[in-house]
């Protein structure tokens, strides 16, 4: 055993090259393994931005590399919200289209002209491969390089972070847990030497996260709170001052650079914690100070006496401050997170969004699978060594599970930490079950055995065994626990695999489906109708649809949209949400005030597609009513019964509301009399279709899934449209009695038919 | 012709009599508004006050609530909500102490049968507005329901909000100074900072005892990773009856799970973490090297099979899950 041992592993000094070039390599597979996965989508489809939020992104960076940094600094949009536009940049987080523009600039100077739009694409995937190594980095600090490692493969291959980082999904997060992570080692750095370089470093990367992802707050909590529970632990020292110190003014500073933050930092809740933390670490450096100069108890007595006080004075001024209302109170999203009933009543908007909603256990399992009960092993670990960095992933791992229990989207912070701990725990077990040697068994005498027995109980306790470390005997054992792991680790890849291939890489602009011989069939029912607009519109045509297509009417049609995903404005939403419930003469007045030339509804009756806007109708009414609660009532679209229904049971106003005419109009006549179905309600509809007398129908796509409305011009004789209907219609009635009559007297028997 | 000055008069007369009688109803009520054995602002009728508070010729708004306080017919709701009732009936008198055309009343089912039996109630507590019924005054004649939230209290705000929108009247809530709290809060921070002192020297050793700590991030990690949040902001139920009356305890479907569902994820969770925890602190530590096996295998059989559990649940929330670990297979 002992030949074979010297054979294959040389002393670690001198094969240390040879590790560092295998750490190498296996970083490389990893972030080659990161990419490759994340790429589903643009094998299957194409390369395509994806979803809806990636699309005013590219929208915006086209716009970066067309008319250059200053122009997009200073861009005002009018071609969305109309009538009021937007101040686009400052109102946006700029990292990410200056990230993509500077790739795009750089490769230009190399002379590989690429296209904007694969760099948008894949500029996702490229950052996950980076994320993986800011793990590594991160985690060697916590134990060692091999554990590193395998949370980089974990990063990189987790669906949690997965989901917002496939190729096409061209969103600010993209590039944000690469940063996120990547400022957490550079503080773990900082904090760990008490050197200004590095927590300047910090603040540097914390500036660039802060001008790409508003989930910066975390960053800027966190790190407070962290030094904040170091100083309860009475484990201050002039490192954490250093760094904290150097972060905290350098980061600060930066952060208020970006218009879109401006003075926030000084000026809200959110970032309050930072500031006090920051007064607080300078009056625990000055009475640390202090008390190394003057040594007498009373003194001592005297200066806690006067850090009691300041704190307390600080405090309560922050507080009146806040009630004052000089510091604004949490904003809504946030403060969404501590009282989490309060979303619902005040900001609906924020509700309506899937993706704000609570986590149930299965998602944790489907996002991070084994490592979901690694993590607490890893929290556990932790405890037992509990260095100062040790803290951090502890407090980490609270704060981010909490958060992620509360709101879906915010799994994705806390799948970095899981990943972290997790490897922490397999990687302890496999240094100790891989280690080749085996002790040998000492024989004792009862007496020691039964001191050092007495020993561990005093020691006791949960994080007890203090006893020292012996190692494993027995070869079956490791081979047993090792193999356990093995298969465990392999089935983590197919589970990260499959979950990747079936639930994260569909684009959602294109949907496919199966055709009953397996084979692929592609509904591209969005991009062919936001073409069509794009082609036989007029380019200053404004399109009025729900906000969620907004921006994807901005990016792909290239036409004035009323409201899109920004959400900035309720009021101008509630406003379109109005004339989609309201009846159609109060509908056609707000259309003409807002100059709307065309109307867009998506419609999933017919082909089944369940995220269509009859079952997001809801929340357009109750947003609308937030805003006029006299004139649109949720209760009225509800049954008597208290059920929401589209078939002849539907009530008068739902029947009559814009969104319901427009999703059902024609539905009727694809099908025999009396058997119209809604696929998505399972609702049989009455034979007889809705009528719109102020909106012509102008497009309706194969699957039927987008329909576009053209609003009519004001009647060339001044009338209103529903008495040009009703005249047209009596003309028409009578024009029919008029040539019966003419006919049937000389020409009896014969029917006329009208045509 | 003589007739039509005759009538004239006599029409007057009547109207006369009409708005006298008016004017009287609505001097008693305001009357007995503010003199009221219940809550200030809010009348207590019975039948009889009833029918002249929603009868004709009125020229004033009542709102009024059917309820049943009385223990004997168990109704949570109806005493839950009386005080925010009270809480409006209060705030509005406050305001206009003259009434000013809208009056509060409660209407308990012991000591108004009749009415609740005529209306055809069956459930309480029902709130209804009786608008005015002279001529112009906005809304149509017919009383308003206004609808109960079943599932939570229906906060006074609310129907003030209701109130203000299907009447002329405009009402804000005014909550009354709350000192009881006021003094409880500080006494209460008096008294923990007195007792915390008091005990400092007892509990200094479990405020920095690092295995309390611990206990506490994980628990309050698992708790947060099993969807606890979840519960708490959706309120699901613990179990549920299943399909042939057994209980179920499972919730089907992906992004749905029941109470006690979690708590047992909670608890395999914790079991597979202590393991983990096992295996790579705790059986390195065995200095027998028999133990040390049989121990080891223990830990990594009990490893296997919760984890198998765990998928094998997986897989029936999620049907199309292609992957399982034996020895369980659902």
């Amino acid at each position: 055993m002992s030949t074979v041992k010297s054979v294959l592993f040389k002393d670690p000094a001198s094969t240390e090259s040879a590790r560092s070039i295998l750490r190498v390599l296996i970083l490389l597979t990893i972030a080659a393994a990161a990419v490759a996965s994340r790429l589903f989508s643009v094998i299957r489809f194409e390369s395509i931005i994806h979803e809806f939020d990636p699309w005013f992104n590219f929208r915006a960076s086209k716009y970066l590399v067309k008319h250059g940094f200053f122009d997009f600094w200073n861009w005002f949009d009018d071609r969305t919200w109309y009538p009021l536009g937007r101040v686009t940049g400052g109102t946006l987080y700029p990292g990410l289209m200056v990230t993509s523009g500077a790739i795009w600039h750089a490769l230009r100077m190399i002379s590989l002209p690429v296209d904007i739009r694969n760099i948008c694409v894949l500029l996702a995937p490229g950052f996950s491969g980076l994320t993986a190594f800011a793990t590594y980095l991160f985690t060697k600090e916590m134990k060692d390089s091999g554990a590193g490692l395998l949370a980089a493969a974990f990063m990189g291959i987790a669906p949690g972070y997965i989901s917002r980082s496939v190729a096409g999904s061209y969103d600010n997060e993209a590039i944000a847990i690469f940063l996120l992570m990547f400022t957490f080692y550079l503080w773990i750095k900082a904090a760990k030497l008490g050197s200004a370089m590095w927590g300047g470093l910090c603040a540097l990367f914390y500036f660039y996260m802060v001008s790409a992802w508003g989930g910066y707050v975390f960053i800027t909590n966190l790190i407070p709170l962290h030094v904040f529970v170091l100083i309860l632990m009475g484990r201050y020292s002039g490192r954490i001052y250093v760094a904290y110190s150097s972060w905290y003014a350098l980061g600060t500073l930066a952060s208020m650079q970006v218009p879109f933050v401006g003075f926030l930092p000084v000026k809200t809740s959110e970032h309050m914690a930072a500031l006090g933390i920051f007064g607080l670490i300078q009056l625990v450096a000055f009475v640390d100070y202090l008390r190394g100069q003057v040594p007498s108890k009373q003194f001592n007595t005297l200066l806690r006496a006067l850090v009691i006080l300041i704190t307390v004075v600080g405090f309560t001024g922050l507080v009146t401050l806040t009630v004052t209302g000089v510091i604004a109170p949490w904003s809504g999203r946030f403060y969404s997170l501590w009282d989490t009933g309060y979303a619902k009543i005040h900001i609906p908007i924020i509700a309506s969004v899937s993706e704000h909603q609570p986590t149930a256990w299965p998602s944790f399992f489907f996002d991070l699978n084994m490592l979901i009960w690694l993590f607490p092993a890893g929290v556990y670990l932790s405890f037992r060594q509990l260095r100062d960095e040790h803290v951090f992933i502890i407090v980490y791992s609270v704060m981010a599970s909490y958060f992620a229990g509360v709101m879906v989207r915010l799994m994705l912070t806390l799948t970095p930490i899981v990943c972290v701990a997790a490897a922490i725990t397999v990687s302890s077990i496999f240094d100790t079950y891989l280690e080749i040697d085996s002790p040998e068994e000492q024989e004792e005498d009862s007496e020691s055995k039964k001191s050092k027995k007495e020993k561990a109980k005093e020691a006791g306790g949960f994080l007890s065994s203090k006893a020292p470390f012996v190692g494993i005997y027995s070869i079956t054992s490791k081979v047993a626990v090792v193999g356990a792991f093995s298969v465990y680790l392999v089935l983590f890849v197919l589970h990260c695999t499959w979950v990747t291939s079936n639930a994260y890489s569909s684009p959602s602009v294109v949907l496919a489906s199966r055709m009953p011989d397996g084979s692929q069939h592609i509904i591209d029912d969005f991009r062919e109708a936001y073409y069509w607009l794009r082609k036989n519109t007029p380019y200053d045509a404004k399109v009025m649809s729900w906000w969620d297509y907004g921006y994807q009417i901005g990016g792909m049609a290239d036409r004035t949209t009323l409201v899109d995903n920004n959400t900035w404005n309720n009021t101008h939403i509630a406003t379109v949400g109005k004339a989609m419930a309201s009846r159609e003469e109060v509908s056609y007045d707000i259309l003409r005030k807002h100059e709307v030339d065309y109307v867009l509804v998506i419609f999933g009756g017919l082909l089944g597609y369940s995220g269509d806007d009859i079952n997001k109708f809801l929340w357009m009414v109750r947003i609308a009513e937030g805003v006029w609660p006299q004139e649109v009532q949720e209760r009225k679209f509800f049954t008597s019964r208290g059920e929401y229904k589209v078939d002849h049971e539907a009530t008068d106003t739902m029947k009559n509301s814009l969104m319901y005419k427009m999703s059902y109009y024609k539905f009727p006549s694809l099908f025999p009399p009396g058997q119209a179905q809604d696929r998505v309600r399972g609702a049989r509809l009455p034979s007889e279709g809705p009528v719109l007398h102020t909106l012509d129908e102008a497009f309706t796509s194969e699957n039927w899934i987008v329909r576009i409305y053209k609003v009519k011009d004001l009647d060339q004789f001044g009338r209103d449209h529903f008495a040009v209907s009703a005249f047209e219609g009596g003309k028409k009635k009578k024009g029919k009695k008029g040539g019966m009559a003419g006919r049937a007297a000389g020409k009896r028997g014969r029917r006329v038919v009208r045509i | 012709m003589r007739l039509l000055p005759l009538l004239t008069a006599f029409t007057s007369l009547l109207s006369l009599t009409v708005a006298q009688k008016a004017a009287n109803k609505y001097q008693t009520f305001a009357d007995l508004a503010s003199s009221s054995k219940g809550a200030k602002g809010v009348v207590l009728l019975n039948d009889q006050l009833f029918g002249d508070l929603t009868g004709p010729h009125r020229n004033f708004t009542s709102v009024v609530l059917f309820t049943a306080l009385d223990n004997r017919f168990g109704c949570v709701l109806c005493r839950d909500f009386q005080p925010e009732f009270d809480v409006l009936g209060n705030s509005w008198h406050k305001e206009h102490p003259k009434s000013d055309g809208l009056f509060f009343g409660v209407l308990d089912f012991s000591v108004g049968k009749q009415t609740f039996q005529r209306l055809g109630m069956s459930t309480a507590p029902i709130l209804m507005l009786f608008p005015s019924s002279t001529p112009g005054s906005g809304s149509e004649h017919h009383p308003l329901k206004f609808d109960f939230n079943p599932s939570n209290l229906t906060p006074a705000e609310a129907v003030a909000r209701w109130i203000t929108a299907s009447s002329k009247h405009k009402v804000t809530v005014h909550r009354p100074f709350n000192y009881v709290k006021l003094f409880t809060f500080i006494g209460g921070i008096i008294g923990t900072a007195t007792l915390s002192k008091l005990a400092y020297p007892y509990l200094a050793p479990a405020l920095y005892s690092r295995n309390l700590w611990a206990a506490v991030s994980l628990v309050a990690v698992l708790l947060f990773t099993s969807g606890h949040m979840f519960n708490h902001i959706r309120k699901v139920p613990y179990v549920v009856q299943g399909r042939g009356g057994g209980v179920s305890y499972i919730a089907g479907g992906f992004s749905n799970q029941l109470g006690l569902e979690t708590q047992i994820i909670a608890v395999v969770y914790a079991v597979l973490a202590f393991s983990a925890i096992a295996l790579c602190v705790k059986m390195p530590r065995m200095e027998s090297s028999g133990k040390q096996k049989i121990a080891v295998m223990a830990w990594n059989l009990v490893l296997l099979v919760l984890f198998s559990f765990l998928m094998s649940i997986f897989k029936m929330k999620n049907g199309a899950y292609p992957f399982f670990l034996p020895p369980l297979i659902a």
